[in-house]
């Protein structure tokens, strides 16, 4: 401090040495808004002097001077050229709008009196203006941090306010200023919650552009550009980013003694003050995508093309292929979804590499690369590539198509695969999935539901029916066995009845000495006896038959032997004399005994 | 006016090209449906043939597939249900019916059936009830036959067999009989339902005034116990029972 009230003490000496041509220059803009604080600034080449301003308008609320002095010193041969100047800075608020004169301001010097120049200054009503909020009227100490608060502001711009779930919003993070900015300590961004952002590459900020807004001149720089893609439907609050920014600021002393403009200059200080600001909180509000989604949309959103593209067609087995899937166009490129290719069974299948190539906000190209490697020969087919994004622009669901694909697959796939899988005998066969099965086709043998026969009256008539024709075919057979019975038993009683009437023919046979005629008659009586007791037809009639019969009634041998003696008897005196045998009269007694024997048992 | 002709003629003709059109190219009409996509179209043609009466393994089968694929699960599985019933060994619908019966949200701690009461169910619907009916018949008269021919010929050789085989033509007829009788039972007048509303609740009593018991999702089977004007009393796989509304459930 004590060099600088040294050098100007000096200055101030040698000033007094040369005279020279004084100017006095007024700054000022054309216009201004109202309310809106603007800047005139008066330039004189002295040092040494008294400033007198102008009488400025009542509406006019003044603030300042800032006052500040330079010289410039330089020795050339020896010769000494000296340039000072002094600048004063007003800072005025005009209240009321319309056409303002500014008068000239004064600057007398011991020896001569320079005015500025007369300006005119336009004060409009229209208040759209950047910096946000005021402060004025405080007290001078406070007018310096009154000023960063208008002359810095932070925002927050985006391309649009209402898109789609999924549909990205560019924003621009952007930097107003209006005085010096030594740095950027900390940006604080908010959790953007709701958005998943992705930051597009922004060049450092060194230095802010000049850009003139509303007439108002600010130093801008974008601080961040990036990308938010929203993740939820509904109206989403961007709540405000944070900055501190370094802000070179005048402070001064607020010393009684040195409270005056003259002493400022000497007395005032540059210093590196930090100073918050923020941007104004946004609304995004988040159209929800349209239901219902297709199958195959991967969350696409955005205007796109696919295009797809094969290595090679025609390869030899388990050589490499490459199909490329590429989408084209703007959106939502990175939170695009794998789409779903059915690869047929035979070709391997990698997990696609994914490449992302942006050309800038939010457009590019995204490419799924599948690696395939066919494992058998023959031909197989690659199926067309469909994929459904959601265009906001059209506000509908596009279906893109990208061509399909015949692969050719050729050579010995045994020689290959043996050397890889030498101990392996085969595989489990994969399952991909669970479905119905599929329906039957064929003219589906359709018929009419019938009636059941269970619940109809004449099903259960057949079975009466039934029952009714056994029991009478039973009734009639059993008749028929009666009748037959009746016959049996009719010759059984007549059957002694025959016989004594063919014996008693037998005896007057004998008397009249007729003795073959008799043993004939005796004979036949048997004969017939047996027939009819023993219920055996004429014709069947043999003594085996006879005898086998009597054995079933249990007649007892003697009586058989008793019955095949007589019978043999009466054979044998049928072909030889009856001398030589029994006589014909004893032959009758033992048949007339034998014959009372067999009624008796047979009965 | 005009416009009440022009609905008209539209009807009439609609009416008309349904009727001509022949079953069996309607049933083979849903089938191109269901292979073009579209399961719902099939799945009604399915229906309207189903509700004219006709019926065949391959008709309820399908129809099952189309209501599947349409989302309508509950359906799906009546419909299996009821193809199970003319095609009980049939292994494409079981496994249908096992993917339908896994979506199903009620999940029961079932008591499987006694072994011969499957059996015999499984037996009974080998073939229609007219077949067993037949065949019952027919061994009811082969029985009466060898009976007759046991009664009359009291000497001939195979008296005792034919004693021995007209007691087991009487039995089989017997069996067979009670086999018919079962598969009408099964076929025609089943007591099994299938909840087709997406959730209704089981009271004690018929109304809405019942106590709430057990609340069912569609695709569940239920047994109708008791039919009561709107209400029905069914009884759960675990045995439990309570009061449905009949327009809930379709039997199967």
């Amino acid at each position: 401090m004590k060099s600088i009230v040294v050098t100007l003490a000096f200055f101030l000496a040698s000033a007094m040495m040369f005279s020279q041509e004084l100017t006095l220059t007024v700054d000022a803009p054309e216009s201004a808004v109202r309310g809106q604080r603007f800047r005139i600034v008066y330039t004189v080449n002295s040092t040494d002097g008294q400033f007198s301003p102008p009488r400025f308008d009542s509406s006019f609320s003044v603030q300042g001077p800032q006052q500040s002095t330079s010289r410039n010193v330089q020795w050339i041969n020896g010769q000494m050229t000296s340039v000072s100047s002094t600048t004063l800075i007003y800072y005025v608020v005009a209240s009321v709008p319309g056409k303002f004169t500014i008068a000239p301001a004064q600057f007398v010097t011991k020896k001569m009196t320079v005015s500025s120049p007369e300006r005119e200054i336009l004060i409009t009503n229209d208040a759209a203006a950047p910096a946000t909020g005021q402060q004025q009227g405080q007290g001078r100490s406070s007018a310096g941090n009154a000023e960063t608060g208008s002359e810095l502001s932070l925002k927050l711009l985006v391309n649009t306010r209402e898109v789609y779930a999924g549909q990205p919003v560019s924003a621009t993070l952007k930097l107003f200023s209006r005085i010096n900015i030594s740095g950027i300590n900390e940006l604080k961004y908010p959790d953007f919650k709701g958005f998943l952002r992705e930051d597009i590459e922004t060049p450092q900020l060194k230095s802010l552009e000049t850009e003139v807004i509303d007439g108002v001149q600010y130093g801008t720089g974008v601080l961040q550009r990036f990308l938010l893609y929203p993740q939820i439907p509904g109206d989403i609050r961007i709540d405000p980013v944070q900055m501190t920014a370094m802000v070179q600021q005048r402070t001064s002393m607020n010393d009684p003694f040195f409270d005056d403009p003259f002493f400022e200059n000497f007395f005032s200080n540059v210093s590196t003050v930090p100073r918050q600001v923020a941007t104004q909180p946004l609304t995004i509000k988040v159209k929800p995508l349209p239901e219902p989604r297709p199958a195959d949309f991967h969350g696409a959103v955005g205007s796109f093309d696919l295009a797809s593209s094969l290595s090679a067609t025609e390869v030899e087995v388990n050589d490499a292929i490459t199909l490329t899937i590429t989408l084209k166009g703007s959106g939502n490129l990175n939170l695009a979804g794998e789409p779903v290719i059915n690869f047929p069974q035979g070709i391997e299948k990698y997990d696609p590499r994914v490449t992302v190539k942006s050309t800038g906000t939010a457009s590019g190209t995204r490419s799924f690369e599948y690696l395939l490697i066919p494992r058998n020969t023959g031909t197989f087919e690659i199926p067309p590539v469909s994929y459904t994004v959601f265009d906001p622009g059209q506000e509908k669901y596009v279906t893109l198509r990208a061509a399909g694909y015949t692969v050719t697959v050729t050579g010995n796939p045994g020689t290959v695969e043996t050397a890889p899988q030498a101990y392996v005998p085969g595989e489990d066969v994969r399952y991909l999935g669970q479905d119905i099965r599929f329906i039957r086709n064929g003219d589906g043998r359709l018929a009419m539901l019938p009636d059941t026969l269970v619940t109809a009256t004449w099903y259960w008539m057949w079975f009466v029916l039934a029952l009714l024709a056994a029991a009478a075919v039973l009734l009639l057979r059993r008749e028929q066995i009666k009748r037959n019975a009746d016959i049996a038993g009719l010759r059984n009683r007549k059957a002694a009845k025959s016989a004594r009437k063919r014996l008693a023919k037998a005896e007057s046979l004998l008397k009249t000495g007729r003795d073959e005629q008799a043993n004939a008659e005796i004979a036949r009586a048997l004969w017939g006896f047996l027939a009819d007791k023993l219920s055996i037809p004429q014709s069947e009639l043999t003594r085996e038959k006879c005898y086998s019969s009597l054995r079933t009634k249990e007649t007892g041998e003697e009586l058989i032997t008793e019955i095949d003696r007589v019978l043999s008897a009466t054979e044998y005196s049928q072909y030889a004399r009856v001398s030589e045998g029994e006589s014909p009269a004893a032959l009758y007694r033992r048949a007339v005994r034998l014959i009372g024997q067999l009624d008796d048992v047979l009965d | 006016m005009q416009r009440l002709i022009l609905i008209f003629i539209v009807l009439i003709s609609g009416v008309l090209t349904a009727a001509s059109q022949s079953p069996e190219e309607r049933y083979s009409q849903a089938g191109n449906l269901y292979s073009s996509g579209d399961y719902s179209g099939a799945a009604a043609i399915y229906r309207q043939l189903y509700d004219e009466g006709y019926r065949s393994e391959d008709l309820l089968y399908n129809a099952g597939n189309a209501f599947y694929k349409s989302g309508d699960n509950a359906s799906a599985i009546l419909f299996y249900e009821r193809a199970k019933l003319l095609a009980p060994a049939d292994e494409d619908i079981d496994y249908n019916l096992q993917i339908a019966g896994s979506k199903i949200t009620d999940r029961f701690e079932t008591v499987p059936e006694l072994f011969f009461v499957r059996w015999f169910d499984f037996i009974s619907l080998l073939t229609t009830t007219n077949i067993w009916a037949v065949l019952a018949f027919a061994m009811f008269a082969l029985a009466l036959l060898l009976g007759v021919i046991f009664l009359t010929r009291a000497r001939a050789k195979g008296r005792l067999l034919s004693f021995w085989l007209a007691l087991a033509a009487m039995v089989l007829s017997v069996v067979m009989l009670s086999l018919a009788l079962r598969n009408n039972s099964l076929v025609n007048h089943n007591k099994n339902a299938v909840i087709t509303c997406s959730i209704v609740t089981g009271r004690s009593a018929p109304g809405e005034s019942g106590t709430e018991l057990f609340v069912l999702h569609s695709g569940t089977r239920v047994r109708v116990e008791q039919e009561l004007g709107l209400y029905f009393e069914v009884q759960l796989p675990d045995g439990n029972k309570g009061w449905i509304r009949a327009d809930c459930m379709e039997k199967i």
